[in-house]
């Protein structure tokens, strides 16, 4: 039943995994992203710093020397000074630093000074773009340019401004490293660390799965074997445990019942025995009629009897799952065969036919005893309860779950209200003379053998069983 | 014939000695397995019926330790349990044969008598069975009424040659089953008998001695007087 080992992929250890990396994934993203965010605030708030800094200081320079011939050298030396404060800066093909630059424009807004690479057209647009309030650092698009410009604006004395600006791309490009970085780390270490909990899960689950084979080894086989224990006192230990002590449990039950119904089989069978003795002898001695009729109704009343005790202890041990099992090969083809060979007069009698599709020989590992009972039993119900006139069709076929029975009528069918209930013990039709364990044995002897059953009513009208049995082993 | 009876329970005890002896069989009882081991050491015996349930051991040990001290007679093995275990089967194949209670005696005689048959028959069947002016010719599988051959299904005719093997004795149904299908079910219809009907109208046609008497509550009988 368990038996088959669980694929990877559909395993409890690939799940548990799966969800393990899911959530360290998202974990470690959602820490990265604050990280992120805090490391990007932060490098912006030293830009901002620096620029309002050297603003300060360049406005300064600029209104204190004179307006004269060396006014744009001074204050453009100081303005190239300050660009070479910044790490990393990239030069143009000039060999100018453009990742800074220096405006001063005119109280008009025409360009006063630039300090930077190109003629600063392209930057007095952009600036003239975006609405820059003095004293606050805003970031401005420059065309030619992919990395915006942080610019702080300081307003002169005499009405002009003096715009100081650094590219933003040296700090995008740290944030992208960082983020790449990032990246292939974290995919590492999920990788790493779903592999580390997929091996240990699929560890103690294997445990798990070993209990599993031999506990349904135990249900197949014998009561007596237990599932394997370790030494370690973790929950799987446990569940061994646990389950021992069930088995231990089930089989004390299962050995009760069998005394149970063994002494209950014993005690009434020889009282039985001795009555229908003395039945028996009467019966040869006696020569009236009327007497001998009365003897032998009651022999038939016993025999009766019997038969009811000995169905009712075969279902009570085979619904327990506890009816001894005797495997031999059993041709059903064959088995078949003979069977209809039994009934077919006494279904001919009545007005029925019979029919057997078989593909031919069909061998199933079973109790030759029980399945003649069983098949015996599928019979009996057909003759009782089918009106003359009617077709029986046994179907024999091999299906990949085993070998597939299907009997099948053109009769009445099962009763709606008994059909969802028909394997149950005193379940019977209305109008059913049986004692309502035909169905029940039948069920039990199917499912000890590891097989499935299952009633319905055709579309067409009439009952159809089917029985999957487990064929033997090639 | 010599049986040794081995069973506990006194009133069965009493009934099967005296069917058995009025079958003519010389019957030595004992209700116990350790008066069993003496009375089977003491003298030979053609055959032991043995109950399984004995108060002082369970009668298949007392079976194993006899045929280990060499007894050679087959055994009717007597079962109150339902469902016959492994064991008990496997002895079977070695040449016993078992009954569970409740039986009838019919039953129990016509196996004591099959088990004797079997271990005293010779090597040379018979190919041909006659009872009165009914003759049967085992190998082109023909039954013969006074010459007159009877058109019977090659099923009729098997259970046809099960009856006059066992003419003049009562089989059961559940001995018919067995004999003629292989089978030990009980089946709760009238399927042997519906058989039984079939044979005895093509057998028992108008005008001749009718053969097969049905013995109600037991089985049928093959007149063979």
């Amino acid at each position: 039943m368990f038996s088959k080992t669980v694929k990877p992929m559909r395993s409890a250890a690939w799940r548990i995994s799966l969800w393990a990396a899911l959530a360290f994934a998202c974990g470690t993203m959602v820490v990265f992203i604050f990280l992120h965010q805090f490391v990007a605030h932060d490098i912006q708030r030293r830009t901002d710093a620096w620029l309002a800094g050297e603003a300060g200081v360049l406005s300064d320079v600029a209104e204190r020397t004179p307006k004269g011939v060396l006014y744009r050298r001074i204050v453009g030396e100081v303005a190239e000074l300050a660009s070479r404060e910044i790490p990393h800066k990239r030069v143009d093909n000039a060999g100018l630093n453009d990742s800074v630059f220096f405006l001063q424009t005119a109280a008009d807004g025409s360009v006063g000074l630039w300090v930077g690479s190109g003629d600063g057209s392209a930057h007095l647009a952009g600036l003239r773009n975006s609405q820059i309030v003095p004293e606050i650092p805003t970031s401005v698009h420059v065309a030619g340019f992919d990395a915006p410009f942080r610019v702080v604006c300081v307003r002169m004395n005499n009405g002009g401004q003096i715009y100081l600006g650094l590219s933003e791309r040296d700090q995008l490009r740290v944030l992208g490293s960082l983020r790449l970085r990032f990246v292939l780390l974290w995919v590492l270490i999920v990788l790493i660390g779903s592999a580390i909990v997929y091996y240990s899960t699929r560890r103690v689950l294997r445990h798990v799965q070993d209990i599993t084979h031999a506990a349904s080894r135990i249900g197949e086989a014998q009561l007596s074997s237990r599932v394997p224990t370790t030494h370690r006192n973790d929950e799987v230990s446990q569940l061994a445990t646990t389950l021992n002590r069930m088995l231990d449990r089930i089989e004390s039950s299962v050995h009760q019942l069998h005394t149970i119904t063994g002494s209950l089989a014993h005690d009434l069978r020889s009282p039985l025995t001795a009555v229908r003795a003395k039945l028996e002898m009467s019966l040869t001695a006696s020569a009236r009629d009327e007497e001998s009729e009365s003897i032998v109704s009651a022999m038939e009343d016993l025999d009766r009897l019997t038969e009811f005790l000995d169905q009712s202890l075969d279902v009570a041990e085979a619904k327990a799952n506890a009816l001894r099992l005797n495997r031999v090969g059993v041709d059903l083809d064959d088995l078949l065969r003979v069977m209809i060979d039994l009934y077919e007069p006494s279904m001919s009698e009545k007005g029925l036919r019979i029919n057997l599709c078989s593909a031919g020989s069909l061998e199933v590992s079973a109790d030759a005893a029980l399945i003649h009972r069983m098949i015996a039993i599928l019979f009996d119900n057909e003759l009782r309860h089918l009106r003359a006139s009617c077709t029986v069709t046994i179907s024999l076929s091999r299906s990949e779950d085993g070998a597939l029975l299907v009997v099948e009528d053109d009769g009445p069918g099962f009763e709606s209200e008994v059909l969802s209930q028909v394997f149950e013990r005193r379940v019977r039709g209305r109008n059913s003379t049986g004692h309502g364990l035909g169905l029940a044995f039948v069920d039990a002897v199917v499912r000890v053998h590891g097989g499935k059953i299952d009633a319905s009513n055709r579309k067409e009208g009439g009952a159809r069983l089917t029985i999957i049995l487990p064929l033997a082993a090639p | 014939m010599r049986v040794l009876l081995v069973e506990d329970e006194v009133e069965i005890q009493g009934f099967l000695q005296r069917s058995l002896t009025e079958a003519g069989y010389q019957v030595e009882a004992a209700a116990d397995a350790k008066n069993a081991e003496r009375m089977s050491l003491e003298s030979v015996h053609d055959i032991l019926i043995v109950d399984l349930g004995l108060p002082d051991e369970d009668g298949l040990s007392l079976i194993l330790r006899l045929r280990q001290l060499g007894l050679r007679a087959p055994v009717l093995i007597l079962s109150a349990r339902r469902s016959v275990d492994d064991r008990v089967r496997g002895l079977e194949q070695g040449g016993d044969d078992y009954l569970t209670k409740p039986f009838a005696l019919a039953e129990l005689l016509a196996r004591v008598r099959n088990l004797v048959k079997r271990n005293t028959s010779s090597a040379t069947e018979a190919t041909r069975l006659r009872v009165l002016d009914l003759e049967l010719d085992l190998l082109r599988r023909e039954a013969s009424r006074s010459g007159e051959i009877l058109n019977l299904t090659p099923q009729e005719f098997v259970l046809l040659e099960y009856l006059c093997r066992n003419a003049g004795r009562v089989v059961t149904r559940s001995m018919i089953l067995d004999g003629v299908w292989g089978m030990r079910i009980q089946p709760d219809t009238n399927v042997v008998d519906v058989h039984i009907y079939r044979l005895r109208g093509k057998v028992d046609t108008t005008g001749r001695q009718p053969l097969i008497r049905t013995l109600r509550g037991v089985g049928y009988v093959l007149k063979d007087r």
